[in-house]
């Protein structure tokens, strides 16, 4: 075991090491090739030493490559090509050094010179491709990288067919350099339906009809940060709509011949189809939340004084810079709310609930620009105060419970693309105002609250023994 | 010892030595050479891994031990409300519905399932007994509720099951150390003690840990299942009551001036100074701490854990009996303490024991009594917190210890006139809402009768471990240093359950 894990770490060196013998041996031919100008002969002494070093170099780079195939899957095929140049281009400068030490025919030591350069390009190549891809090279230059779309668009969608205008294009974009026919990583291969099925290490990735036991939807839908989340996190992930179509392509039978109108759209999925269209699916980007985006600390001073007057401020988690500020037993003052107003970077989470804050209190909360969540439960705001916070765009979750705020003052921020839910329990929105708000907030969760728990016969009554 | 031995020893000693004074710095640093080389590389690689942001070991400061801390990551909940049902509700008769059961009802135990296996009270071959309650499919979900709880059922939509929960306790005491201290064995912290070591809380006027229990009895655990164990005692839950002074002697006895209180808790904080200056032992400065929480309790706790000011309606909805000890009056008060900032509650409802060696401990009877007295209650439990926005950061959790078995019990290998089933370890169900964890969604299933657990498997370590992630801690980093080395609530186990999270 424990010689297995220094084979494997040895081998994880081979990338950096590679480098070695072709810096070397590249110095090496370029001096070679020169000296056979008078204006460079002086190099000449040089060459026999350096395609030495280089030879040492590519030697130990073989040993470090033979020890990384054997810890990975890589396409067998393109390894071998890949193994033997290399043990090519080894020996090869390994017989220059030989050859120079016995002073043969200037010309054959030029040829093979040439060889050698030429063997280590196309070693390195292969080396490129068993690691980013076959195509990785080239995709610069094919693929309409500008947009970074995975699926190029489709013409008409609804009689496009769903695997291979769609679906083969998104996995081969986004899954086939790892798990394609040059590398299996967890011995997962993804270019065709047999193979999803087949599996890998983890079992089977594809299971016809059902998305939710799929390996392969349920480890897109994993949060980033866990280790069996796909793609890894520092690879381009795939959008909203990607994943939507991934999932209803499973649940509809994962079938790869029929048209996008046979597999019957679901009405979410009609919603998403123009898009592919179009083109305008835009890859996932990796740093969207606020919350990734780094932000210098807040300011101490105003920290202490908060602190100090009883509100409860702490950084959200213990290595970020953002804060969640709790006034929970200390009640608002002006002054306090204009210490606020210093951490309006910073302060992303703030709780207000069943303080005396009022709709003049509320002009303070203007500029904190990136609040996520607002807690303003139970507090004498109005309509008038909900007109504060106009520019705070990027909240997503917004507490009114118990307060005196209505319909129209609410639809005051309609323009607030994240804000998913909205509290409004014990407000001026009523039935009707409630349908209202649902046009305006089309993919907000709006919750009234109200709730009863009607009370049964067998609530009040027990059973009693016969 | 012969003259030959004692001689041959002298020489071996004397060589020894001269040996030993030929051995020089020099031989010391040459041989050292290779060690000192190898812990550089040694540290130089440790550095490598490590990132500059790793999340810091939490200090305990004896002096304000429950101000609020941040979690290692963000989590998704910031308090939890745990629902105990001590002794262990049958899974058989509320959530894990089996036909095949109904249909093996009255024939003999196969010996497969009883060969190699140990019941609490099972002996012999028992019989089968199929689910003692009528089961319908709830809400979109479609989730599987019995007729026991007919609130509950509305409410399928916003919880996760997990059918396939197992544990390795058949008895009570040691399965429920096991679910709330991670050990079957006394001495270890509770889940409520590790989350206010980590967290603290943010309402300095409140305890961090409250319990509340019901049912006529302490669990029978008793109090070391929410004991701090060896975390610093201040840490432990304070159990409070919902009939009379929700603490014994929280008000000031008659004639007593609160200024007077105040001199009292100043002058034996001062004696208590004058202690810590000449002992150092932190525990005096936690001391101190709680004297001051205490004083302010008197002040805060009333007026938090008195359900009588609520308006009716809500009373209406949870079904409490005011003035009365009951676990409907503990829910409301649940909902209360978070609401006022209390990070962890902790509810025990003593009475689901369903062996059917009597009428109050049977699955047609006692059992139906005790599902009569929570289902409104937890029902409304959910809705409340839902519509105050307080869900989305309020884990709560439903379970029991263990399961029940599908055989009917044959207690001393007599037929019991009720029906019951005996501690079973193999398969029982949980259901975990709010608080960032997955709504309808149904985790793990067992075999067609229930006995074992088919997929989805988990045990109170994994319980354990997604409690602790959904509150932003990393249940393998979260450790205290004790005796020598580190501990953890999950001690060597626990695999967050990363299905059930949205």
């Amino acid at each position: 075991m424990q010689l297995l894990k220094i084979s494997q770490f040895l081998g994880h060196f081979h990338p950096v090491l590679v480098h070695l013998p072709i810096g070397i041996l590249v110095l090496g031919g370029l001096f070679h090739l020169l000296s056979a100008s008078n204006r460079y002969a002086f190099l000449y002494p040089a060459v026999r030493i350096t395609y030495l070093l280089g030879a040492i170099g590519a030697i130990v780079s073989c040993i470090s490559g033979y020890l990384l195939s054997q810890t990975s899957d890589y396409d067998a095929k393109l390894v071998g090509l890949h193994q033997w140049l290399g043990i090519g281009v080894a020996m090869v400068a390994l017989l220059l050094y030989v050859l120079l030490t016995l002073r043969v025919n200037e010309l054959l030591l030029r040829l093979l010179t040439v060889v050698v350069l030429i063997s280590i390009t196309i070693t390195g190549h292969y080396g490129g491709s068993l690691t980013h891809g076959s195509d990785y090279l080239f995709t610069a230059l094919t693929a309409d990288v500008s947009s970074g779309v995975a699926i190029p668009p489709v013409a008409n969608i609804q009689q496009a067919k769903a695997y291979p205008q769609l679906v083969e294009p998104l996995l081969k974009n986004r899954c086939y350099s790892c798990h394609g026919a040059e590398k299996q990583k967890g011995k997962l291969r993804l270019d065709s339906k047999d193979f999803m099925i087949k599996g890998g290490e983890g079992g089977p990735s594809l299971v016809e009809g059902k998305a939710d036991e799929s390996e392969l939807i349920k480890r897109l839908l994993l949060p980033l940060d866990n280790d069996d989340h796909m793609p890894p996190k520092e690879k381009p992930q795939l959008s909203q709509e990607e994943i939507a179509l991934l999932k209803w392509w499973v649940n509809q039978g994962a079938d790869t011949h029929k048209t996008v109108m046979d597999l019957k759209p679901t009405p979410e999925m009609s919603a998403i189809l123009p898009l592919f269209q179009s083109g305008a699916v835009k890859p996932k980007e990796t740093k969207s939340s606020l919350l990734d985006k780094e932000v210098e600390a807040a300011a101490t001073e105003a920290l202490k004084k908060l602190k100090d007057a009883g509100v409860v401020v702490l950084p959200i988690h213990q290595t970020s810079n953002y804060l969640s500020v709790n006034f929970v037993t200390t009640d608002v003052t002006p002054a306090l709310l204009d210490e606020l107003k210093k951490l309006d970077k910073q302060l992303v989470y703030l709780e207000l609930a069943y303080t005396s804050l009022n709709d003049e209190g509320m002009k303070t909360l203007s500029s904190l620009k990136n609040l996520l969540q607002l807690n303003l439960r139970g507090t004498a705001i109005t309509d008038k105060g909900l007109a504060h916070l106009k520019d705070l765009k990027q909240l997503t979750l917004l507490n009114l419970v118990e307060t005196k705020v209505s319909a129209q003052g609410i639809a005051q921020l309609k323009d607030f693309k994240n804000l998913k839910s909205i509290y409004l329990y014990k407000t001026g929105v009523d039935k009707q105002g409630l349908t209202s708000l649902k046009t305006v907030f089309p993919n907000s969760s709006l919750d009234t609250g109200g709730y009863r728990v009607p009370t049964l016969a067998s609530d009040t009554t027990v059973v009693k023994v016969p | 010892m012969t003259r030959e031995e004692l001689n041959l020893r002298r020489l071996m000693k004397e060589a020894n030595h001269t040996q030993l004074n030929a051995y020089t710095r020099r031989h010391f640093l040459k041989e050292s050479a290779m060690g000192l080389g190898a812990l550089a590389f040694g540290s130089l690689l440790g550095s490598c891994g490590s990132k500059p942001n790793e999340p810091k070991q939490i200090v305990f400061d004896p002096a304000h031990p429950l101000l609020p801390k941040s979690p290692p990551f963000l989590g998704k909940a910031k308090s939890v409300i745990y629902l105990h049902m001590a002794g262990a509700p049958s899974q058989l008769e509320l959530f894990d519905y089996k036909p095949e059961l109904e249909k093996m009802s009255g024939q003999d135990c196969p010996e497969s399932l009883l060969k190699g296996k140990k019941f609490a009270f099972i002996t012999g071959v028992p019989k089968m007994l199929g689910p003692q309650a009528k089961f319908a499919q709830h809400g979109q979900s479609r989730a599987w509720v019995s007729d026991n709880l007919p609130h509950f059922s509305t409410m399928v939509d916003e919880v996760t099951f997990l059918k396939a929960v197992t544990t390795d306790q058949f008895n009570h005491a040691p399965a429920q150390l096991l679910m709330h201290t991670g050990s079957a064995r006394l001495g270890k912290p509770s889940m409520g003690s590790w989350v206010t070591y980590g967290l603290g809380t943010e309402n300095q006027n409140l305890p961090g840990f409250v319990v509340l229990t019901s049912g006529g009895s302490f669990p029978d655990a008793g109090k070391s299942i929410w004991g701090s164990g060896f975390l610093p005692s201040v840490y432990q839950g304070v159990q409070c009551r919902s009939e009379g002074d929700p603490v014994l002697f929280i008000k000031d006895p008659n004639g007593m001036e609160r200024d007077l209180r105040k001199a009292t808790i100043d002058a034996i904080n001062a004696a208590n100074e004058q202690e810590y200056a000449y002992y150092n032992d932190p525990e005096i400065l936690s001391r101190i701490s709680q004297y001051e929480m205490a004083f302010r309790m008197q002040v805060a706790a009333p007026e938090v854990m008195n359900i009588d000011n609520e308006p009716q309606y809500i009373h209406d909805m949870y079904g409490t009996q005011p003035g009365k000890a009951c676990f409907a009056n503990n829910v409301l008060l649940a909902r209360k303490l978070v609401e006022k900032g209390v990070r962890f509650v902790q509810l025990f409802d003593w009475g689901w024991d369903a062996h059917g060696d009597g009428p109050q401990n049977s699955l047609n009877i006692g059992l139906k009594n005790k599902c009569r007295s929570t289902d409104k209650p937890i029902t409304a439990l959910l809705l409340d917190l839902k519509q105050r926005g307080l869900l989305e950061d309020t884990l709560v959790v439903w379970g029991g210890e263990f399961g029940r078995t599908p055989m009917l019990e044959n207690r001393n290998g007599v037929k019991s006139p009720y029906n019951g089933r005996d501690h079973h370890t193999e398969a029982f169900t949980m259901w975990m809402a709010g608080g960032g964890i997955k709504k309808g969604f149904t985790y793990g299933e067992t075999d067609e009768i229930g006995y074992s657990a088919v997929s989805g498997k988990v045990e109170a370590f994994d319980i354990q471990a997604t409690i602790l992630n959904q509150l932003g801690f990393n249940h393998e980093k979260f450790t205290y240093d004790f005796q020598g080395r580190p501990f953890r609530l999950t001690d060597v186990f626990g695999k967050v359950i990363h299905d059930i999270i949205a």
